[in-house]
């Protein structure tokens, strides 16, 4: 019975609604409370205690359609012990029987083996398209098909003229089977398998290298990147700190002021104040880092729920702002806009840094966090880490960010040994996991 | 006493009707699972679909007593679990100061003053100075009540934090005290307008009922048991047009309550029917917003046609 259960979380799990296995606990014990006798009443308390949210509700509305729709007709008799019992010694007589049978079988004693056989072989486990033929011969072998194949093909041998009445009718049967047994592997694999596989894609993009994705690819990654940033500002969205003005808090107050004997002297506030970072992000578009800009930029323009002001910046050797063409402009749009206008030059760190501090240092002050995209390989060019000494002085954090894996930093042209001096932290940043984990510190530290 | 959890179902159902409640089944289902495995309920739904009755009507159908918890934001523990008197407290170590004289009265040396002073009763934090507010209430009340915590999506993340001890184990910790446990375990029901997302840990450890807005026979069917003197044709073309309304694209839809608002207003105006004018006159009970009253003025003859047939 629990598998029953296991089997449709994992379904759930599947068309994207979260359900944890604390979650898995209560429904089981629900279920073990009502029963599975009445299927209204077992659908309301799964609604129940699995999806939280509307979205969830409706997803779980079709899963359960599908789902148990297809369990009641393949379990409601083969869990009944004393049938299956008698399946068994059924096929255990003779295996001409199973020919017979096949003749005259109706059509739902046919789904009824089908699932069976698909129990057998765990066709749940199907993940990927290209699995499907094979689970399908596995399940037509589980049926013993290869049995009839065998028959028929003697009876080929035996007469060569006309097929006889028998052999037409098996034939027919037969492949009436292998389009059932497709078909049922089709609904086995957008059940089970479809999903799994947007889960896995989205696991290999995180986890790869951002350079490397590949740009038939640039909307999917797009969506996960709205996702992760969803998540960040989700997290980030509500912190506050506490601040030295507004309600008295008459508890803290009183409690701290003990040891003066009950005299208020140190006052406690409840009035908090939500903290937004402001930042400026400046980013290495030059051919090498092109690719990188592109999902730094997608995920920090995905956040501005969090982040009270962003500007950005590009360069390859003098800086463009380009804040305002992503207020008029979408995002995709403005990325590649951007791209194509300032990228594909050699990199010049130098008149960058100039251009920054002359633009906007004045803006840049104890709120501001500076975030720096690049590989900091100047083509052996002067490296004026004077001016990011300068920019760090001012503001409150100044983060480098570097697609390059940490053991080429300083190797040939980088530089990144002078710069990083005058960082507040630098990071590795080559996959969306390393730029989803940067930039929560980012949030995390910017107040 | 009802034998399986159906008959106990139906038995929440008709319950519930006699308190003027008309439930689906769901809700009747969600009640029954939260008082059989003491597990709370969070409603979502749009406003006005009757999360926060479905509260009142569970207290008068367990004849249990209702605590009701209004979340807003700033809502801390002071006001939600409890709160020293503080004012006592001061008075009490002012009398603590004259006592100690008598205390320590002959006391030879340090030491045995000391002795002494540890040994003198302290009640300083204890249950006398406790001013206990509606969850700790809850939790200590031995005759068992409903909780609801309303709005829940109104209060700051910091205090969802502190239910989550409550609605898993039914237990408080106070720090100068220890931890107070139910008795009896009330059963408590949360609701939430989603202004905000709702914490994964939060929402772990309840049922999750979502209420729609009704269908039509499910709301004349709840029309006729709260205004009960509503004549049939006038209940159908009522549900008919609020239910037409709500296909419109407007800023707030017309909830339950609205309807329930706009069929008393009708009585009492003595009406049989609905006919234009007085659709449009009596359109601000059903209707919030001035722009939403303005879309649906173009849209009333249709809608007064289509609630006909």
């Amino acid at each position: 019975m629990e598998r029953v259960l296991a089997d449709f979380v994992k379904t759930l799990r599947n068309a994207n609604v979260q359900v944890s296995p604390a979650e898995t606990l209560d429904a089981m014990e629900v279920i073990q409370n009502i029963g599975y006798e009445d299927r209204e009443l077992l659908k309301n308390t799964l609604s129940l205690t699995l999806p939280k949210t509307p979205e969830e509700k409706e997803k779980f509305e079709s899963c359960f359609e599908d789902f148990f729709q297809e369990k009641i007709s393949s379990r409601s008799d083969s869990y009944d012990e004393e049938k299956e019992r008698q399946e068994q010694a059924n096929t255990n007589i003779e295996k001409s029987e199973l020919i017979s049978n096949f003749l005259e079988g109706s059509s739902n004693d046919l789904d009824l083996e089908i699932s069976k056989a698909g129990e057998e072989v765990e066709v749940r486990e199907i993940k990927y398209f290209t699995q499907r033929s094979v689970f399908s011969r596995k399940i037509l072998e589980a049926m013993g098909v290869s049995e009839i194949e065998d028959y028929l093909s003697r009876l080929n041998l035996d007469k060569t003229e006309e097929p006889s009445e028998e052999e037409k009718m098996l034939r027919s049967q037969l492949a009436n089977l292998r389009e059932k047994v497709s078909n049922f592997v089709q609904q086995q694999f957008l059940l089970h398998g479809d999903v799994s596989g947007e889960q896995l894609r989205e696991q290999v993009f995180k986890s790869m290298n951002m350079g490397q994705i590949d740009r038939s690819y640039l909307n999917e990654v797009h969506s996960l990147v709205r996702k992760m940033a969803k998540k960040l500002a989700n997290m980030h969205s509500r912190r506050k700190k506490n601040f030295r003005r507004g309600k008295l808090d008459i508890r803290k107050t009183i409690q701290d002021n003990w040891v003066n004997q009950g005299v208020l002297f140190n006052l406690r506030w409840s009035y908090k104040k939500i903290d937004k970072p402001k930042i400026i992000v400046v980013c290495d578009v030059s051919g090498s880092v092109g690719a990188y800009a592109r999902f730094m930029l997608m995920f920090l323009f995905s956040l501005t729920e969090v982040v009270s002001k962003i500007r950005a910046f590009v360069f390859s050797s003098n800086l463009g702002e380009i804040t305002e063409d992503f207020k008029t402009n979408t995002l995709e749009n403005a990325i590649e806009g951007a791209l194509s206008k300032y990228g594909g030059g050699s990199t010049d760190y130098s008149s960058a840094l100039s251009d920054l501090v002359s633009i906007c240092i004045d803006e840049i002050d104890k709120k501001t966090t500076v975030v720096i995209l690049g590989d900091a390989r100047n083509n052996f060019g002067p490296d004026k880490a004077e001016l990011l000494k300068l920019v760090k002085d001012r503001a409150k954090q100044v983060y480098w960010l570097n697609p390059e894996g940490t053991y080429r930093w300083n190797t040939g042209d980088s530089v990144m040994n002078t710069y990083s001096a005058y960082c507040t932290k630098v990071f590795e940043c080559g996959t969306l996991t390393q730029l989803e984990r940067v930039i929560g510190t980012l949030l995390k530290t910017a107040i | 006493m009802a034998k399986g959890p159906q008959d106990s179902i139906k038995a929440i159902s008709k319950g519930f009707a006699k308190h003027n409640y008309v439930c689906s089944n769901q809700i009747a289902t969600a009640v029954y699972l939260a008082n059989e495995l003491d597990k709370p309920i969070l409603i979502e739904g749009p406003p006005g679909v009757g999360k926060t009755e479905l509260a009142n009507t569970a207290a008068l159908y367990y004849k249990k007593e209702l605590l009701r918890l209004q979340c807003y934001e700033g809502l801390d523990e002071t006001k939600a679990l409890y709160e020293w008197r503080y004012g006592k407290q001061l008075l009490y170590t002012q009398i603590l100061k004259e006592q100690m004289q008598e205390v320590l009265d002959g006391a030879k040396g340090l030491k045995e003053s000391l002795s002494r002073l540890m040994s003198f009763e302290d009640i300083f934090f204890s249950e006398d100075f406790l001013e206990s507010r509606p969850l700790l209430q809850a939790l200590t009340s031995d005759k068992g009540n409903v909780l609801l915590i309303d709005e829940v999506d109104k209060s700051d993340e910091e205090f969802e934090a502190l239910l989550l001890e409550i609605l898993s184990e039914f237990q408080i910790s106070i720090p100068e005290l220890g931890i107070r446990k139910a008795e009896v375990k009330p059963l408590v029901i949360l609701t939430s307008n989603n202004s905000r997302e709702i914490g994964d840990a939060l929402k772990r450890r309840c049922l999750h009922l979502y209420i729609p807005f009704p269908d039509a026979s499910l709301e004349r069917e709840i029309i006729q048991a709260r205004v009960p003197e509503i004549n049939e044709n006038l209940k159908i073309q009522l549900v008919a047009f609020v239910q037409g309304l709500r296909d419109l694209d407007l800023k707030k839809l017309p909830a339950i309550s609205e309807t329930i608002d706009w069929a008393r207003t009708l009585i009492l105006l003595n009406a049989k029917e609905i006919n234009e004018d007085l659709a449009k006159e009596t359109l601000n009970v059903l209707l919030k917003h001035q722009q939403d009253v303005e879309v649906v003025q173009k849209e009333i003859p249709s809608l007064i046609k289509t609630s006909i047939h």
